[in-house]
């Protein structure tokens, strides 16, 4: 990569951090957002309004990068922090938390959150770490309401 | 003196134990193979680095663990030690199979080496060998321990392993450059 593309990509990156990612409520959220700007088939990155500022090829590259980089901060996350993440990302959601809860347990979504070339101890660990904090979420909702 | 029934037995017990550590490392590669939701660290596609030594600290930390059974739910507990054991197991073969890449590209590289630095190449091979012996044993105490309980050991073989691949990559780089200063002088 050529320095005045590294420079155009740092630009980027920058934009999107501030004006899409620093509006989300949580790292989780925009691990989520960050995970659907990626096609399914092809593995690149989209996102109209980065690519209408800078290019297509640039907007993909910065993407890839903020993804990577929002993956590594929640797999270096404790259990306790990730538990956090989950709840702001829940009381987020327009949806019920139980609702999310079970669904998240039962299809496991964030599994596509991962991005590509990533260690695989390191994505190992998160996909174990949610699945224990969706867990730990379960066992608090059921222990509350056998409290009532 | 040592009688040579006493060192047959020595050497019998030694051999045991290296083919079950041996078995046993096997073993825990079908079962990761079998249990793990990602295919198994492969070096013909994946990273083939290292996992960074702040993961490898996450992965044994203690703090989990308080935290799990502070929920005082016993199926999370069981859940988490289950869970925490097979990503350590799988950070554990990731060393393994990195070390052994790693070894690899050093006999590639020193083979093409005209003048070797036999210190050198003995401290690598006993730090190789040392590293081995950690990853089987940390197997088998993951196993019987936990991984929260074999924190310290496992952050010694992370600790070494970066070290034996610095030690590695610095040598490769000492003998590219003297391959040219080689190439340049006769030229």
């Amino acid at each position: 990569m050529t320095t005045a593309k590294l420079v155009t990509v740092q630009a980027a990156y920058e934009d999107f951090l501030q004006r899409s990612l620093s509006k989300l409520s949580c790292d989780f959220a925009r691990l989520i957002y960050l995970a659907s700007t990626r096609d399914y088939n092809t593995g690149s990155y989209h996102h109209d309004g980065l690519a209408s500022r800078f290019s297509p090829e640039v907007a993909a590259t910065a993407l890839e990068m903020v993804h990577r980089q929002v993956f590594l901060q929640l797999s270096a996350c404790s259990l306790e922090e990730l538990v956090e993440q989950l709840r702001i990302y829940f009381d987020s959601s327009h949806d019920g938390a139980g609702e999310i809860l079970r669904m998240w347990q039962k299809l496991e979504p964030y599994r596509i959150a991962i991005p590509v070339e990533v260690n695989p101890a390191v994505a190992r660990l998160f996909l174990s770490n949610v699945r224990l904090a969706l867990a730990i979420w379960r066992s608090r909702q059921d222990q509350s309401l056998r409290g009532r | 003196m040592i009688s040579i029934t006493l060192a047959i037995f020595m050497c019998s017990v030694v051999m045991l134990s290296l083919a079950l550590l041996a078995t046993r490392g096997s073993s825990v590669q079908r079962e990761l193979a079998f249990r793990t939701d990602l295919p198994l660290y492969d070096e013909s596609s994946g990273d083939p680095s290292l996992c960074p030594p702040e993961f490898a600290a996450r992965i044994f930390s203690p703090v989990d663990s308080t935290f799990v059974t502070a929920e005082n739910s016993r199926e999370l507990v069981r859940l988490f030690q289950h869970e925490r054991r097979v990503v350590a197991l799988v950070w554990v073969h990731q060393t393994k199979t990195a070390i052994h890449r790693i070894m690899r590209e050093h006999t590639r590289v020193t083979r093409q080496s005209a003048d070797l630095n036999l210190l050198t190449e003995a401290k690598l091979l006993s730090h190789f060998v040392q590293l081995l012996a950690i990853c089987d044993l940390l197997i088998l105490a993951i196993q019987t321990a936990g991984a929260a309980r074999v924190g310290a050991l496992a952050t010694y073989a992370a600790s070494l392993s970066q070290s034996f691949a610095d030690a590695q990559h610095a040598l490769a780089i000492t003998n590219a450059a003297r391959d040219l200063r080689g190439a340049s002088t006769a030229h």
